[in-house]
């Protein structure tokens, strides 16, 4: 641990201080195809389902267990709805290693930000945080290598107490959502059923109970993986439940293996 | 001038002596080891004195803001790096402290065309169990003051900041007698408030040896949180959440004062 004796001052982000010192890479800027030499067509990547959705206790955030490497799996047991912070959640879509390397960075981040300005980070400046380590990735995601596609959720408790949704592009535009977000290559089925849910399901999915929100999201993400290689859904004889977690007032709470299984036994299987 | 040795030695020694007279106003802050934690508490500042600096690492000070601010930037910078490249649980207070802040200050005091840091600081990490808790105060020459966790000696579960040696050592002596490291909160509390008066009663008259009479700390105890509010934070012990750092509000403090 070496000491800055030229410190001035608080101005750097944490990612600006990772780069600092060098332990973060740079921002891939410099990695950008340049112009005139042949361009590879971007085939975009992001091989899992993760869907998001508001109901009556808040955010769940809910994503498949799969990893795949082209067209073979790699691991079964992937966790890719990460905590950030103690109300905000970050499920990702995309290349594993830069996705868990940015919830890392993220995560110190949103700590580093707390310690040095001595007040928390405001909800839009957290969002534009993971904004901005999306575009810094761009260069790398060009060369078709490091994509990642997340889902941002948080509780915000100012102006008024209410959690919030997010989902991002590749290139790290936010887009803030009203009742449900997808991302990865089984959404469009996930986006389907939400859609369908909202409008013309039993009731709209804001309204919904935790168990019945657990069932949604359990049978769009066997729906995803009904047709998608990529998406693990339920593994029924391994006994791998998707991992949910659920944003609320109270901080985040992450689902028991026991209590999706008696969800999914009484009204998916 | 300096270049002869004896000039170096009175030139570090009148350095001493206006460091020590800048820091002599300088409230207490206790920080105590107790059942569920480590309490941090002081009274009636003008700015915070008492921060969080990682998971379990915080840190309480006097001296000058600009000092204090430099440092304390420097700690969460070592902690951040470390906790991030590494691990929270590589991150320690000993060797943030032993290898890293003490040698840089003890540089700068030395170095006397170069300012000093005008701080005293005291940092306690928390442990798995009170017998694990860490306290090192660190002076402005990068002197180094442990509670005696790291060696073999009878170790305190608690440690003490003010301006002059004098009201320090007199804080000490009351909480070596007074707290024990099984105590509750409110209790470590109150133990806590009673240390901080001594402190504070005691900064003025220098040449008091004795502990002040019971009631008169009661009075000034009383009469100074009539006018003052309370700050105080918490380590916590528990090991459910990572982040053990909590600011304990004024409003959820004062019900707990014994008179």
């Amino acid at each position: 641990m070496a000491f800055d004796q030229n410190f001035s001052g608080a101005a750097d982000d944490f990612p600006a201080l990772l780069r600092r010192k060098g332990l973060l890479a740079s921002t891939g800027a410099n990695l950008l195809p340049q112009v005139g030499t042949p361009q590879k067509t971007w085939q975009p990547t992001e091989a899992t389902t993760i869907l998001a959705f508001k109901f009556s206790g808040g955010v769940l955030v809910a994503g498949d267990r799969r990893a795949t490497a082209g067209n073979t799996v790699v691991y079964d047991r992937a966790d890719k709805v990460l905590e950030i912070d103690r109300h905000s959640i970050m499920a990702i879509a995309g290349v594993p290693a830069t996705a868990w390397e940015m919830a890392r960075v993220l995560e110190h981040s949103f700590q580093y930000f707390r310690r040095t300005q001595l007040q928390e980070m405001s909800v839009d400046g957290k969002v534009r945080a993971l904004s901005k380590l999306l575009r810094d990735n761009f260069g790398f995601v060009m060369q078709g290598i490091g994509v990642v596609v997340p889902i941002f959720a948080t509780y915000d408790f100012h102006p008024k107490p209410e959690a919030r949704l997010y989902f991002y592009d590749a290139m790290g535009a936010q887009f803030e959502v009203t009742d449900y977000a997808a991302t990865g290559s089984g959404s469009p089925a996930v986006r389907g059923i939400l859609y369908y849910e909202n409008n013309w399901g039993s009731k709209p999915l804001k309204e919904l109970e935790e168990d019945e929100a657990v069932s949604i999201a359990l049978r769009a993400l066997d729906t995803a993986a009904e047709s998608d290689t990529s998406t693990g859904g339920v593994d029924r004889s391994g006994k791998i439940y998707p991992l949910i977690k659920i944003v609320s007032r109270e901080g985040i709470t992450t689902l028991p293996e026991g209590k999706i299984a008696a969800v999914f036994k009484e009204t998916v299987a | 001038m300096i270049e002869e040795p004896y000039r170096w030695v009175e030139a570090i020694a009148n350095r001493r002596e206006y460091i020590e007279s800048q820091l002599a106003p300088g409230s207490p802050i206790a920080a105590l080891g107790y059942r569920d934690g480590i309490l941090f508490v002081t009274l009636g500042q003008m700015r915070q004195k008492i921060f969080e600096i990682y998971d379990r690492i915080a840190m309480g000070a006097i001296g000058h803001p600009g000092d204090i601010e430099r440092l304390r930037m420097a700690a969460i910078e070592l902690a951040s790096t470390e906790g991030f490249t590494r691990s929270a649980t590589d991150v320690s207070l000993r060797r943030l402290v032993h290898y890293s802040l003490s040698p840089v200050m003890k540089s700068a005091f030395e170095q006397i065309y170069g300012p000093p840091y005008l701080a005293r600081m005291l940092f306690a990490e928390v442990g798995e169990k009170p017998e694990e808790d860490l306290f090192l105060r660190v002076e402005y020459d990068g002197e180094i003051a442990s509670n005696g966790a790291t060696y073999a000696q009878a170790r305190q579960d608690f440690a003490a900041l003010s301006g002059t040696q004098q009201s320090r050592e007199l804080m000490e002596t009351f909480l070596a007698n007074q707290h024990a490291p099984d105590a509750n909160l409110e209790t470590a509390f109150n133990s806590a408030l009673d240390a901080w008066s001594i402190g504070h009663m005691t900064l003025k008259n220098s040449d008091t040896k004795e502990l002040p009479e019971h009631a008169a700390v009661r009075t000034h105890r009383q009469e100074r949180l009539a006018n003052a509010g309370i700050e105080a934070a918490l380590l916590e012990r528990d090991a459910s959440r990572a982040i053990r750092y909590r600011l304990l509000p004024d409003n959820e403090l004062r019900p707990l004062i014994r008179d």
